[in-house]
């Protein structure tokens, strides 16, 4: 809701405005360990086979620094049923394990330990409805000529339900990333959509026929929500006047030798509708 | 304190009755071309040291002992009179004065009376312009700006270009009082930011009180803004307007009631919205502006007059398909002036005002609306005691109705639920007195007390939180987040949930150097009961208010300021430098990742913080001559903290200091005026500012295949500086004394060399190479105008 109403300033402004692309100064940071630990059980499969990526962050401008963290010891732990799993570092950042067990509700506990320091984090396996429809429209969207890619699924009653939506044409670099609650839909069939921009300046060009979208929809804890969406809000609106004042984005790894010393990222588990869809 | 003022009070009270010898001469000062009333003209008897200005309604009332006078009435822009007054006894004396004999909308070519410094009044921090002054400012687009005119003073800025609102000293938007009519005005803006609502063709007189703020004002911590409308021609009718690239104005008077009277209807709107739909892609988008201005007056008797004046303004935003917006405020406000005698004057207001938005979001299938609505009754006294002393008093009580949200589905497929957030209501009371007291020939001493009271009311039901805290610290994720919510109390619709008071004094003292030059001191007390909830760098049209309670208490500031004042050359120079330092308790402050959004809980995301802010401002003016204008120059400081308390943890920003978003060390503003003839005039200004503060990424990291910013501390960073040069000429063609149509161009240029002004930066991922790169946003370029006024 927030971001709509920075788009609609922006749009307003767009009309006397003109951007560039300037140099600017910024500050350097301290190196801190990053977490991008999401244990993801698509529906349908067995989960067993999970990843682990360790990096550290770099200067804000940097581009060619080697990343990734190796030689640090990875462990899950299922804390109601006492599994533990060991993730085995593939020399390039990555651990990875094939005996994942992942079971709704259960609580989860990451262990990591580099460079002398423990860092724990400890998330919930919530589970999510399954993709009803994917379906394409023009009329839709943000603009009316443009095909956009529109997504169905069932929001359960019961409870408060938190979901992260990622989208990706296959091809492009990046994904498109989304949050969304269901504070004002409780219960009712969810809708988003997915439209790409005619937009030069980055060379995004809006869908065609036979462009085809990965969909991938999760469902998520409360407080992996509310990190997610501050991290989408950033990372789509920094700077933006209308946008919220930039703040630190604070993950679940805790340091537990430095309070500190944090580490960026998240210790994720979720279970995840998987859909794909070429555009007509 | 208050003890002592009393009996000071009674004192002079007693002096009044002993001085048997003295007689009060009373009345009206009016422009003679029109029957406008006119504010801050002075009166007085030459060669004596009795005079006074006249109040907001053009009354004075003048004490002196018995004799015989010449009585002098001046008002810059229009040729003094005199008047032999032999003072036998009390008598009433209206007074009209005529305009310069110069073009359309007299030519200033020296500055207003109410715009040069006034040695010997204590009121200090306070500026005043006048409409013609404002006209002359050159203008984005050329569009006649308040809010923008305002901001070349010291002390006032902006929140970058197309923001909302203005900055007085440090304080944030929400901290300005800004009255039109004595009605409040919530939100001042037109096209989220870029113009303002003020039709500069229905206004009589601005003035900003930035630093003392007298006691009949409360309710905002920074500042006040005294916006008056017209009265309209009482003489004769009258057609005035303009034609502008962004919208057109026109403005009818007439008298009314055998020139017992007099209406004037405003209007003004933009026309962009017509072109559009001749454009294709744009034929079912709109973005349009309106108001509309009216007031009229009716004078009963020489004791009675009424006033009825109203305010109605809509901004319109659509996107087709996409996004329906619109907002205004409006206002309307009935007054009686009375006379009782010829030392006490009264006025009785019924105000009322309104701000309400509408935001449709087609494409999620949200409509969501919000208003807030008061209802003011205000009654003011100004008692004349005598030449030394004056008083003025009065009560005022304001009853809020707050709707800060209500979503409804917008179409047959939306997902929304309906919702609707609980209504609000609030009363806010206050009685007040302030007097104004020659004690010597040098020292003249302004003080007062306001004791104001706000009681928020019942009807809904507020939670209640574990330990009452709505926010607690989460010592292990190192974040706030919201309290635990263990019970709900609720409040029956007479019920009182929370009620606070406070006194407010009000102190300013001026010492008289010498003939040309004087010092001043002042301290304000003031308490603000109503807050905007705003999480973003700059406020937009689209904040909701929200009123003290239970979680949110009163805003307080202090404010100690301290001024020297002097004139050069005969009055065509003036200096005033002046200094303060003030400091606000309870400033809400948002915690990290707060959403204020469609919440009902709001004070589960916010933290009580504080603010200060120093400075010291410059103005130099020239007030005489072909060439007339002011150099302003702050320098300042604004900051805020925001501690953890009782929620635990440091608090926002581990607890330390940081820069308002708008803080500005340096603010120079240039303003200048060359009348050539009385054909060309040429008008410019150069502003130089500090960049705004903004809080740049210190690092980066992969997440999901993005490249993550990581922040450190709030606005730390600072855009590039700020700078820009307007000009702007006014033709005004010859034309034959006989003709009643009187014409004038306007043609401008802003931003005259093109300076790409940083807006925003913001930070992202070129898409194609996946590189970081910061991406500037500059709003106004070089901007060529032209405008047409006319007068009929």
């Amino acid at each position: 809701m927030k971001n709509y109403i920075s788009l609609i300033i922006t749009t307003l402004l767009a009309v006397t405005s003109c951007t560039d692309v300037v140099e600017v100064d910024v500050p350097t940071a301290e190196t801190r360990l990053v977490v991008e630990a999401s244990l993801d059980w698509e529906k349908g499969t067995y989960g067993n086979v999970q990843s682990i990526k360790l990096n550290t962050s770099t200067p804000y401008f940097d581009l060619d620094s080697d990343t990734a963290v190796d030689g640090a010891q990875v462990n899950v732990t299922d804390l109601d049923s006492g599994d533990e799993f060991l993730f085995e570092g593939q020399g390039n950042g990555l651990y990875t394990t094939s005996n994942f067990i992942p079971v709704l509700y259960h609580q989860y506990q990451l262990e990591i330990i580099y460079d002398d320091e423990t860092y724990l984090a400890t998330e919930t396996l919530y589970p999510v409805s399954d993709i009803k429809a994917l379906t394409q429209s023009t009329e839709g969207g943000f603009d009316d000529e443009f095909l956009e890619l529109n997504l169905y699924f069932d929001d359960p009653e019961e409870e408060e339900n938190f979901y992260l939506i990622r989208y990706q044409e296959e091809g492009d670099p990046f994904p498109d990333l989304e949050d969304q609650s269901d504070e004002f839909t409780n219960g009712n069939e969810q809708h988003d959509f997915y439209e790409k921009d005619d937009d030069e300046d980055n060379n995004e060009q809006p869908f065609e026929p036979g462009d085809t979208v990965f969909v991938d929809l999760y469902g998520i804890s409360e407080q992996y929500y509310n990190y997610i969406r501050l991290l989408i809000e950033q990372y789509y609106g920094s700077g933006d006047p209308f946008g919220t004042v930039p703040a630190p984005i604070k993950g679940n790894c805790i340091n537990q030798n430095d309070p500190a010393n944090f580490a960026y990222g998240y210790f994720r588990v979720t279970q995840v509708s998987r859909g794909s869809y070429t555009f007509q | 304190m208050k003890k002592k003022i009393l009996t000071y009070l009674l004192l002079s009270l007693g002096f009044t009755v002993m001085a048997q010898e003295k007689y009060t001469i009373r009345g009206t000062v009016k422009d003679n071309e029109n029957g406008e009333t006119l504010i801050g003209a002075s009166v007085y008897l030459q060669g004596t040291e009795y005079g006074t200005i006249t109040n907001e309604y053009g009354f004075y009332s003048l004490t002196a002992p018995a004799g015989t006078y010449t009585l002098s009435i001046t008002y810059i822009g229009f040729e003094g009179t005199t008047q032999e007054i032999t003072l036998n006894s009390d008598q009433t004396l209206d007074l009209e004065l005529s305009q310069n004999a110069t073009a359309l909308d007299e030519i200033v070519v020296s500055a207003d009376d109410t715009e040069k410094i006034n040695l010997k009044t204590p009121q200090m921090g306070v500026a005043q312009l006048k409409t013609q002054t404002i006209k002359e400012i050159p203008a984005v687009l050329g569009e006649v700006d308040v809010i923008k005119s305002i901001q070349m003073l010291p002390g006032v800025s902006n929140n970058g270009e197309g923001s909302t609102g203005f900055h007085v000293r440090g304080g944030a938007a929400d901290q300005n009082l800004v009255l039109l009519d004595e009605a409040i005005i919530y939100n001042t803006s037109h096209f989220f930011g870029f113009f303002s609502v003020f039709n500069a063709d229905a206004i009589k007189d601005v003035k900003l009180y930035k630093g003392d703020i007298p006691a009949e004002f409360g309710g905002r911590v920074s500042s006040v803004l005294d916006v008056r409308q017209k009265d309209g021609n009482s003489k004769n009718f009258a057609l005035s307007g303009g034609i502008g690239i962004v919208s057109s104005r026109l403005t009818a008077e007439t008298p009314i009631f055998n020139n017992k009277g007099s209406v004037l209807v405003a209007g003004r709107t933009s026309y962009a919205h017509l072109f559009m739909k001749f454009i294709d892609d744009l034929k079912d988008d709109k973005l349009a502006f309106y108001d509309l201005n009216l007031k009229a007056n009716y004078e009963i008797n020489q004791n009675n007059r009424i006033y009825l004046s109203g305010y109605f303004g809509r901004d319109e935003f659509i996107l087709a398909n996409l996004i329906t917006n619109n907002y205004g405020n409006a206002t309307g406000n009935l007054r009686w002036n009375h006379i009782f005698n010829d030392r006490l004057f009264a006025n009785l207001s019924l105000i009322y005002s309104q701000y309400d938005y509408r935001i449709v979001l087609d494409f999620i299938g949200l409509d969501w609306v919000a208003d807030i609505e008061n209802y003011n009754l205000k009654y003011g006294l100004n008692y004349y005691v005598n030449d030394k002393f004056k008083l003025n008093f009065g009560i005022s009580s304001i009853l809020y109705d707050l709707n800060p949200g209500e979503v409804t589905p917008s179409n047959e497929t939306s997902s929304i639920n309906y919702l609707k957030l609980d209504q609000k209501k609030a009363l806010e009371s206050a009685a007040y007195i302030g007097a104004e007291n020659e004690v010597t020939d040098k020292l003249t001493v302004q003080y007062g007390l306001r004791l104001s009271h706000f009681s928020r009311l019942g009807g809904q039901s507020i939670n209640q939180y574990a330990n009452d805290l709505p926010v607690v610290y989460n010592e292990e994720l190192g974040i706030y987040e919201a309290g635990e919510v263990v019970g709900e109390t609720s409040y029956g619709k007479n019920e009182s949930i929370k009620t606070y008071a406070q006194l407010e004094p009000r102190l300013a003292l001026s010492y008289q150097l010498n003939d040309i030059s004087s010092v001043k001191a002042g301290y304000t007390r003031s308490a603000q009961y109503l807050h905007l909830l705003s999480n973003t760098t700059a406020v937009t049209p689209l904040d909701v208010w929200t009123p003290s309670g239970s979680f949110i208490k009163p805003q307080l500031s202090n404010q100690y300021s301290m001024g020297y004042y002097r004139t050069f050359n005969d009055q065509k120079y003036s200096l005033e430098v002046e200094t303060y330092y003030k400091s606000i308790d309870n400033r809400i402050d948002y915690i990290d990742g707060s959403n204020l959004i469609g919440n009902n809980t709001i004070e589960t995301e916010i933290l009580n913080g504080e603010a200060r802010s120093y400075g010291m401002e410059l103005l130099l003016r020239k007030n005489t001559g072909k060439l007339t204008g002011w150099l302003g120059y702050t320098l300042s400081k604004s900051e805020q903290r925001t501690l953890g308390g009782r929620a635990g943890g440091l608090g926002i920003n581990d607890g330390n200091w940081y820069n308002a978003p708008y803080d500005r060390t340096h603010d120079i503003s240039l303003t200048a005026t060359y009348k050539f003839n009385e054909k060309w005039k040429l008008s410019s200004n150069f502003v130089f500012q500090t960049g705004r503060p903004v809080t740049y990424p210190n690092g980066q990291y992969e997440y999901e295949d993005l490249s993550i910013a990581s922040y450190s501390n709030r606005n730390a960073d600072r855009l590039p500086a700020y700078h820009r040069l307007d000009v702007s000429a006014i033709y005004t063609p010859n034309r034959k004394p006989d003709k009643k149509w009187k014409g004038e161009w306007i043609f401008g240029i802003y931003n005259a060399y093109n300076r790409r002004n940083a807006a925003s930066i913001t930070f992202g991922q070129n898409w194609q190479t996946g590189e970081n790169e910061a991406t500037r946003t500059a709003i106004f370029g070089i901007m060529p105008a032209i405008s047409y006024n006319f007068k009929f």
